[in-house]
């Protein structure tokens, strides 16, 4: 019988972590909010980049936060993808910032930084190539030794792809999981706006990756600029990447979810309230519903900001000056 | 290059190069570095690229090219945001952007981008380029100047090393030595406490900036010296007005001197001298308000030396009776 035990079914699901239920990304314009009324959220999401350095309130709003909140770190630094050597010691702080708020996972994003000692602070595209799958891989085992823990890696937003890859973006991330033995952070809105600006079927992609692996969701609202999506998190999830939710829901049997709002951002009630909607998504199995609602083009009316919105995440701590 | 295309590293440079080039993707790539890396002639692109149904190749970059200086000149004008409502966005942006090009970010966080904006401030500013370059009244760099460094140490005292929760040098404690022990006790003073000194009244300006309303322009100052202590409690930044001799007094005090003598020197840094109770009385204030500002971790006792020069000081809590 055990011949007939596939490995994906011995794999635990979500890598063992336990499903937090729905998060909300910790972001400083609600820390006053979080600490007066400790609002009833699951969990909290905290930027690493923002605390692993503070010895201001960032460092003191996440310990108080973590005595009663589950908290996970999301990094945007990483640069798994990239050339340049690993930092050791900005992985060294990290590892002592996730034992201090006794961090249930720590994330970063499949995608590299910068090369040459540089920092673009944006999530750059990595070619899907066997070399760079073989580059990748390396550098997580590297990184997870030194964390002593699994590490979980996001499918970013993407605006170009590269001539010489060899495999799809799914393909890469489901044997860059297997290889490095890694967990996935399932971004279903970079899902939806990656697959727009390529012209790829976002419920092929869902449908594409080792589920077992996937730990985590990222749910966040995108701008429409007709010919291209970027994933700009000032806004509520659209219908389509709801879908998608629901697909990634039914494949998974359900992991912790986090929405990210980090550009004109409201008050905290409204933010979590987004995330809640998620439950309207949640138990029914993968083929319930039509998926094709997930293929859908962007309701709505496009973007017409003066200004492109900016891809995100980004998020930078503002001082406190009386 | 292998089957696989371009060496990763290659490409990664490439990109670099082509995204981050101030005169945009086609400048970008058709710079001697990118085409060193990646020798691509016109339409060619799309050898590396691919375009979408809807994008061109070049197209498709140029959302990368845009964020990288749109995302870095967003924080840098959140971390000096004064200094930008002064210069007005684009005057603020064409600085910060010539200041990315010459100090782009080696850092894993955004937090230290503006680490050295005061300093390219001061090296490029218009008068050491030359007499021709006078047009500009000849101060207004040191406003500038002033302004950054006040905006940038506001935010590097918010974020480094606080004194919150520890107990701290008590007025109690300082009023409880007699004259001879208090002046000859060395203070610690808190490392979240900045001594700074201006050319032009920022501090005070950057007051009147935060407390204007969208529509309101606050008056430029005349240039006139000023001295600030940065602080911070409850992780709030405090900013403190301070005289010449205030400075003095506290900069002597950080830097190690007892008390006795940092007043000397205080004295013979400030100029105009003041009568002995006067300069007893003002020492008294000090140490009030700079215990109740928190400004002092710890006093060591040591064995009194021989009076100083200056008159007594007088122990804190003289001063409030």
């Amino acid at each position: 019988m055990s011949g007939l035990v596939t490995e994906a079914a011995r794999k635990p699901s979500r890598l063992g972590h336990p499903n937090l239920g729905l998060g909300v990304g910790l972001r400083s314009a609600h820390f006053d909010h979080i600490l007066a009324h400790r609002p009833a959220v699951d969990w909290f999401e905290a930027i690493s980049e923002n605390f692993v350095d503070s010895r201001g309130r960032p460092r003191y709003v996440l310990q108080q936060l973590a005595e009663s909140y589950p908290i996970v770190l999301h990094g945007v630094s990483l640069s798994i993808g990239s050339t340049d050597p690993l930092d050791f010691d900005y992985l060294a702080k990290l590892k002592r910032l996730a034992a201090e708020v006794k961090a249930r996972w720590v994330s970063d994003h499949l995608c590299w930084t910068g090369v040459l000692g540089r920092n673009a602070h944006d999530l750059l595209p990595v070619p899907f190539t066997e070399q760079t799958l073989r580059h990748v891989v390396e550098r997580i085992r590297v990184v997870q030794d030194l964390l002593e823990r699994p590490l979980v890696l996001e499918n970013p937003s993407s605006y170009v792809t590269f001539a010489h890859s060899t495999m799809s973006e799914w393909e890469f991330i489901s044997r860059m999981a297997e290889d490095a033995d890694c967990g996935l952070l399932l971004d279903v809105n970079n899902v939806y706006v990656s697959s727009f600006n390529h012209d790829l079927d976002p419920v092929e992609f869902v449908r594409a990756l080792p589920h077992e692996r996937i730990v985590q969701c990222h749910l966040a609202g995108h701008s429409n600029y007709v010919t291209h999506l970027i994933d700009s998190h000032d806004a509520e999830v659209i219908d389509p990447v709801w879908e998608l939710y629901r697909l990634a829901h039914g494949a998974t049997g359900g992991v912790a979810t986090l929405l990210e709002w980090d550009a004109r951002i409201p008050p905290f009630p409204i933010v979590h309230a987004e995330v809640l909607k998620a439950r309207r998504f949640m138990g029914e199995r993968l083929e319930a519903r039509d998926p094709g609602r997930a293929r859908q083009p962007a309701a709505g009316a496009p973007a017409a900001e003066a200004a492109p919105a900016l891809p995100h995440p980004l998020h930078h701590v503002l001082p406190e000056v009386a | 290059m292998s089957d696989e295309g371009p060496a990763l590293d290659v490409v990664q440079r490439w990109f670099q190069a082509v995204v981050t080039s101030p005169g945009g993707v086609d400048a970008g790539i058709a710079s001697a570095e990118a085409q060193r890396l990646v020798p691509l002639g016109r339409g060619e692109l799309e050898r590396l690229v691919r375009r979408s149904r809807r994008l061109s190749a070049g197209e498709r970059l140029g959302i990368y090219a845009h964020a990288y200086y749109a995302r870095l000149l967003e924080c840098l004008g959140e971390v000096f945001p004064v200094l930008a409502r002064t210069l007005g966005r684009e005057l603020f942006e064409s600085f910060a952007f010539e200041y990315l090009q010459r100090h782009p970010s080696r850092s894993y966080t955004l937090n230290r981008l503006g680490a050295s904006f005061a300093r390219f401030l001061e090296e490029t500013r218009p008068d050491r380029a030359g007499p021709s370059a006078g047009a500009l009244p000849a101060a207004w760099p040191d406003f500038l100047i002033d302004l950054a460094r006040l905006e940038w140490e506001i935010a590097e005292v918010f974020d480094g090393p606080g004194v919150e929760g520890q107990p701290l040098l008590s007025a109690a404690e300082v009023a409880g030595l007699g004259p001879e022990r208090f002046a000859a006790a060395r203070l610690a003073t808190v490392p979240c406490l900045r001594l700074l000194s201006f050319r032009f009244p920022v501090n005070r300006y950057y007051g009147a900036a935060r407390r204007a309303g969208p529509d309101e322009e606050p008056a430029l100052p005349e240039a006139a010296e000023e001295h600030v202590a940065l602080g911070r409690t409850h992780f709030v930044v405090h900013r403190y007005p301070l005289s010449r001799f205030q400075h003095a007094l506290l900069g002597a005090l950080a830097g190690g001197a007892p008390v006795g003598q940092a007043i000397a020197e205080a004295v013979a840094a400030a100029g105009a001298p003041l009568g002995a109770d006067e300069l007893a009385g003002e020492v008294g204030a000090c140490f009030h308000a700079w215990t109740a500002a928190g400004f002092f971790l710890s006093l060591r006792q040591e064995a009194p030396s021989p009076p100083p020069a200056s008159p007594r000081p007088r122990p804190t809590g003289s001063a409030a009776a």
